[in-house]
């Protein structure tokens, strides 16, 4: 056999990479191995034999049983996934041990690259208060409140003024945060935020931030080298979200003006500083009605929006990671790299819109994915599949991009109506709402939006109504008709419409 | 299709003058030509449980004929008149508490126990007042969808 599978004119940074994660981010970091000509190597849990991201690469793993705990939570289980398969390289993708510095440090030890920011970075930022003490000593603004962990003695809450946020020091995910009103629900909420972190985090220490509102979240990418090299790749509005959680991502952020994007970039720049950083990492940020912005967090791994960035800066933010963790110095074109028009990424998940975001669950029935100019899809899923409970319910991530943002919108628009899925509830009927939703189109929004402006979305209306039955009842009558036939109900509907034709003339 | 009473979400409502148009039976979809416009549409479901997605919104929707009508009052009024009821998983899951006990009376709404699916945990509330008669599961059970978790009477 003689079938070619390097890439002509590339050296590959590794001969092959272990991709540490499953679904949709597994196979976006397998095509970025395959134009790098690495071969990539996939993990799979019991469950996830048949996954699309096991079929994607060269070989899979097995590493244990569904529940991520024991398998793609287990770092003995992908380290000895690793050595099995000969890998030179590791990618944890997002979640599961992404962010977890005894992981990137174990990967190293164990002789392997880790594609991400050092050990000591995860470290110093995974923990947010000292990530909120880091930023501080780094002259970079942050949420009033404390830096220290919240004890007992809550007299430090008063002074900072009611609402307040307590957020878990280990947080993730909007897990382990509590939105207080006054100070009589202060006791309350803490033992829940406590609970709720010692569960997700197995550690209870919490803090306390001022409520920033109405606020934007605005991230920034960074990408940098082993060499000293950092590229700022331009900010993500992310304010569209739910449990605390994203669902809509835009760069450029209509928010922003020319000098609160240079500061925004500036403060990003000196939060990386404070660490020994290289490999891509956000920055995240709230930006108050004032364009006062002030330091969330750094997340040290790629998001799951990094898309958008992509789609405005046509770079290969996965590749470029493989490639600055292999010791590549990022070149000026990444340096500099200038960013074009408008990039909007919504999130499908089996989730109910109209039931406070209610995960959903079940087979997919029909996949029927966009295509077409200014489209970009990726998904963790197909049509005829069982959703696995046991994970994240993304689905599928849909980008656009265009010259500027109306055209963005009305490319989005376009895309959502020929995204079809069946079997179950997804959040896109919220997204096609939005999509018409006056504030939204405006630019105007905040983390506020789905709680004042959409709450459980608006009642059915008599249109809609009548068209569900409409169509409800011409299935039952189609039942009657057997489908694999030579479509005579295709053909009744056409001859129908045909007749109602010659009728009008 | 005059004998067929249809709901939408519940409501009496009357099927529209308006074209449709098959494109993938199998997988249920089709277009509803409206005004001179296609909306794309999926139509899944048989006899006479359906769901209609518009829009990304996903609709469901009973078509009945005057005899199913007549069986599911009466199946109706049964319930109502104090038969058991079975309180059933509606997502596949982990049952991680437990809130009640057999021979607890309960109100309507009152949480009876928590599943946790998707990295979520979902509370399960009584469909009506009554009295547990059975609980089925137990914490650190695995559930899937349709099974019965406890039953009131």
């Amino acid at each position: 056999m003689s079938l070619r599978t390097d890439t002509p004119g590339v050296t590959p940074p590794f001969r092959r990479l272990l991709v540490a994660n499953r679904g949709e981010i597994a196979i976006r970091v397998i095509r970025a191995c395959r134009e790098l000509g690495i071969s990539p190597i996939a993990v799979h849990s019991e469950v996830d034999a048949d996954a699309l991201h096991v079929r994607a690469a060269d070989r899979s793993e097995l590493i244990g049983p569904a529940a991520a705990r024991d398998s793609y939570l287990s770092i003995d289980a992908i380290l000895d996934a690793g050595r099995r398969s000969g890998a030179e390289a590791i990618h944890p993708g997002y979640g599961f041990l992404s962010e977890n510095a005894t992981f990137a440090a174990a990967v190293e030890a164990a002789g392997f690259v880790f594609v991400g920011p050092p050990a000591s970075a995860l470290e110093a930022l995974g923990n947010k208060l000292a990530a909120r003490r880091a930023a501080d000593g780094g002259g970079v603004p942050i949420v009033p409140g404390t830096t220290v962990a919240l004890g007992d003695d809550t007299s430090a809450v008063a002074g900072i003024g009611y609402p307040v946020m307590l957020k878990a020091a280990a947080g993730g995910g909007g897990r382990g945060m509590r939105r207080v009103d006054r100070e009589a629900d202060l006791s309350d909420a803490m033992a829940a935020a406590r609970r709720e972190a010692e569960a997700a985090f197995g550690d209870g220490t919490i803090y306390v931030e001022r409520m920033v509102t109405p606020a934007r979240h605005v991230e920034v990418q960074l990408l940098g080298d082993r060499h000293g090299g950092l590229a700022v790749l331009g900010e993500r509005d992310c304010s569209i979200q739910r449990r605390h959680q994203k669902l809509v991502e835009e760069s450029p952020s209509p928010a922003l003006d020319e000098a609160t994007r240079s500061a925004l970039f500036e403060s990003a720049r000196r939060v990386a500083r404070t660490v020994d950083f290289h490999n891509a990492a956000t920055v995240e940020f709230l930006v108050d009605d004032r364009l006062d912005h002030f330091f969330l967090e750094m997340n040290t791994r790629l998001q799951v929006e990094h898309g958008v960035t992509e789609l405005v800066t046509g770079l290969d933010l996965v590749g470029w990671q493989i490639r600055v963790a292999a010791g590549e110095a990022l070149p000026p074109a990444v340096l500099e790299a200038p960013r074009h028009g408008h990039a909007i990424e919504v999130r499908i998940y089996a989730e109910d819109p109209y039931d406070g975001f209610r995960p959903t669950a079940g087979r997919i029935g029909a996949w029927q994915m966009p295509e077409g100019p200014g489209v970009r899809i990726d998904a963790g899923v197909a049509a005829d599949m069982e959703l696995r409970t046991e994970y994240d319910p993304l689905l599928v991530k849909l980008m656009v991009h265009a010259d500027n943002r109306p055209a963005a919108v009305a490319r989005l628009r376009r895309v959502l109506d020929e995204t079809r899925i069946g079997g179950l509830q997804t959040d896109a009927g919220f997204l096609r709402w939005l999509l018409e939703d006056p504030a939204f189109v405006a630019g105007d929004y905040d983390t506020g939006f789905i709680a004042t402006r959409w709450r459980n979305g608006p009642p059915l209306g008599g249109e809609e109504r009548q068209l569900a039955a409409t169509l409800a009842a011409a299935a039952r009558e189609a039942e009657a008709v057997p489908t694999r036939r030579p479509a005579p109900a295709a053909t009744s509907a056409w001859a129908r419409e045909a007749r109602r034709d010659a009728l009008r003339r | 299709m005059s004998d067929h009473e249809i709901r939408v979400d519940g409501e009496p409502t009357e099927a529209a003058d308006v074209v449709v148009e098959w494109e993938d039976r199998d997988h249920g979809l089709a277009r509803l030509v409206v005004d001179g416009r296609a909306v794309p549409a999926i139509v899944e479901g048989a006899g006479s449980e359906w769901f209609v997605t518009l829009r990304g919104r996903r609709i469901p929707v009973t078509v009945r004929t005057w005899r199913e009508r007549v069986l599911a009052e009466a199946e109706t009024a049964a319930r109502v008149h104090g038969g058991p009821t079975v309180v059933k998983a509606t997502l596949p899951g982990l049952v991680v508490a437990v809130a009640v006990a057999e021979g607890e009376e309960v109100e309507e709404g009152s949480p009876l126990l928590t599943i946790e699916a998707m990295k979520m945990q979902n509370e399960v509330r009584a469909p009506r007042a009554g009295r547990v008669v059975a609980v089925e599961v137990a914490a650190g059970q695995a559930v899937a969808t349709g099974a019965a978790l406890l039953r009131l009477e």
